[in-house]
């Protein structure tokens, strides 16, 4: 984390990409529920999953850990309990 | 942008206790017509579909308020 305790300005634009890719993820999953055979949809959906775990792979890299019980890695010292908390971001 | 609102005239009586309503509004949004959605539609980009809150514009409905249109929806 920076010295002076602040979120860099880039967190946030990273995360909203994160975040942008885990919605079309959402729509999609919701579709194919419905379209089973509807190949375009699942190329793009193992696409975007794809894509959305390189983007969280470098968030959390970058920024610590996103999500908790083995979901996300951590460096030392622990970094799951540090700012920023969720309602923090 | 086509609006997805109908009105309702009510019917008001003379006798009727309360003042009349003159109209009522009802919202008829694409999905009630579309039934089973086609493949292949026209999507937004990801970041567009993140604010608009649906990943086809075919299917993007925004509620105004009825009331007073001018006032833009926080």
């Amino acid at each position: 984390m920076a010295k002076e305790n602040k979120l860099p300005e880039s967190y946030y634009t990273d995360l909203q990409a994160l975040q942008a890719v885990d919605f079309t993820l959402v729509e999609l999953t919701l579709y194919l529920d419905t379209h089973p055979d509807d190949l375009e949809a699942l190329k793009q959906f193992n696409s975007a999953a794809k894509k959305s775990a390189e983007l969280r792979a470098a968030f959390e890299a970058r920024y610590g850990p996103l999500r908790e019980f083995g979901h996300s890695y951590s460096s030392y010292p622990w970094q799951w309990s540090k700012a920023p908390w969720p309602w923090q971001v | 942008m086509p609006t997805y609102r109908k009105w309702y005239y009510p019917y008001s009586s003379p006798f009727d206790p309360c003042p009349p309503l003159t109209r009522v509004p009802y919202e008829t949004p694409v999905q009630l017509y579309l039934g089973f959605q086609p493949p292949g539609m026209k999507q937004f980009s990801p970041l567009q579909a993140l604010s608009h809150g649906t990943l086809w514009p075919g299917l993007y409905t925004p509620y105004t308020d009825p009331y007073n249109p001018k006032k833009k929806e926080a």
